[in-house]
């Protein structure tokens, strides 16, 4: 997590401070992703999405009215072009795009035990309703935004992000038991009978 | 109902699988970081006031192409543009208003199209590219406008 002045570096962008810019991409370059990605879209069209949520920023980062809350500001702007892209997606050639690199190179010091289980967890993310599949994906992006954030960029009062996580996170419980290895649950369903 | 704990845990997991399995792309970064200089400040901006794939009715009266393609709508103080874009063909056809000579950018991020508009504002362009385009207008009555970058 780092520490950064995002509303000194949004006024600092602003004034054409390229170095400001590239700390608020750092900063939230895994929210936007998040977002993309949990909206359903492939690597090919969630990348096209946050660039385009970049561009939009850096279009209108001298006018943005609350810099403190430009990390909703381009998760909604996120999230808007990803509805417009499915959309427009029936007049889209929908070739399905190669992968655009990264992604399941295993760490040398992952067992193989928590690979299966990362894996099974994946699976059921995917399987997920898009509703909780956002929230979750927005709540583990690198860094994670706040609450008052998830609030403001997914529509839902701040009281209500947490029992909602709750549910999704059960939901997410009953998806990975088929995804599962044999050798046991990779994730204990606590007290529940 | 799991407790708390458990689901601190499981969320933990969850953060691990995302980033193993769906990191955010270094070229995903880099264009972000890109972005910065691709916008001139100079230039009026054109914000994207219609746009015929989200299924609003267009309720200004303007005549309409006839081509079947998605039709955009972009506004600046001192000039609108619009657009059909064939997306199949990748063709693009736009009229500057008020109607009057110019040249126009067409811009992404792999690189830009210029081409003329005659004097009655009209202008067309083959090879129009996918991902974000924005469109770079110049007259000679009026200051560059710049339209809002779209997904084409």
């Amino acid at each position: 997590m780092t520490d950064l002045d995002v509303t000194g570096a949004v006024t600092a962008a602003a004034a054409g401070d390229a170095d400001a810019w590239n700390a608020l991409v750092d900063r939230y370059s895994g929210l936007v992703w998040a977002v993309a990605r949990g909206e359903g879209l492939s690597r090919a069209d969630a990348a096209d999405v946050s660039q385009t949520t970049w561009l939009r920023l850096a279009e209108h980062v001298g006018r943005i009215r609350a810099p403190e809350r430009v990390g909703s500001w381009l998760a909604t702007t996120a999230r808007h072009e990803c509805w417009r892209l499915a959309k427009t997606a029936s007049l889209v050639s929908s070739v399905e795009p190669e992968r655009l690199g990264g992604g399941e190179a295993p760490g040398a010091d992952a067992q193989v035990l928590e690979a299966e289980e990362l894996e099974a967890l994946w699976q059921a993310l995917g399987a997920l309703p898009p509703p909780c599949r956002v929230l979750l994906r927005v709540l583990v992006a690198d860094p994670p935004p706040s609450y008052a954030e998830v609030s403001e960029m997914l529509g839902m009062p701040i009281g209500s992000i947490g029992p909602r996580r709750a549910r999704c996170l059960e939901r997410l419980r009953e998806l990975v038991a088929p995804f599962a290895s044999s050798d046991g649950q990779p994730t204990p369903s606590g007290s529940r009978p | 109902m799991s407790d708390r704990r458990d689901d601190e845990a499981l969320l933990g997991a969850l953060g691990r699988a995302v980033s193993r399995h769906d990191p955010v792309p270094e070229s995903v970064v880099a264009a972000g970081r890109g972005a910065f200089g691709m916008v001139s400040l100079d230039a009026e901006l054109a914000t994207l006031v219609y746009d015929s794939s989200l299924g609003e009715e267009d309720t200004r009266g303007l005549v309409r192409g006839q081509g079947g393609g998605r039709e955009l709508t972009f506004e600046a103080p001192s000039l609108t543009v619009e657009v059909e874009v064939l997306t199949a063909e990748r063709r693009l056809l736009g009229q500057l208003v008020p109607p009057g000579p110019g040249v126009v950018e067409i811009r992404s991020p792999g690189g830009s199209v210029t081409v003329e508009a005659d004097h009655l504002g009209r202008f067309s362009a083959a090879d129009v590219p996918t991902g974000p385009v924005s469109l770079r207008c110049r007259g000679e009555e009026r200051p560059p406008a710049d339209t809002e970058w779209v997904i084409l």
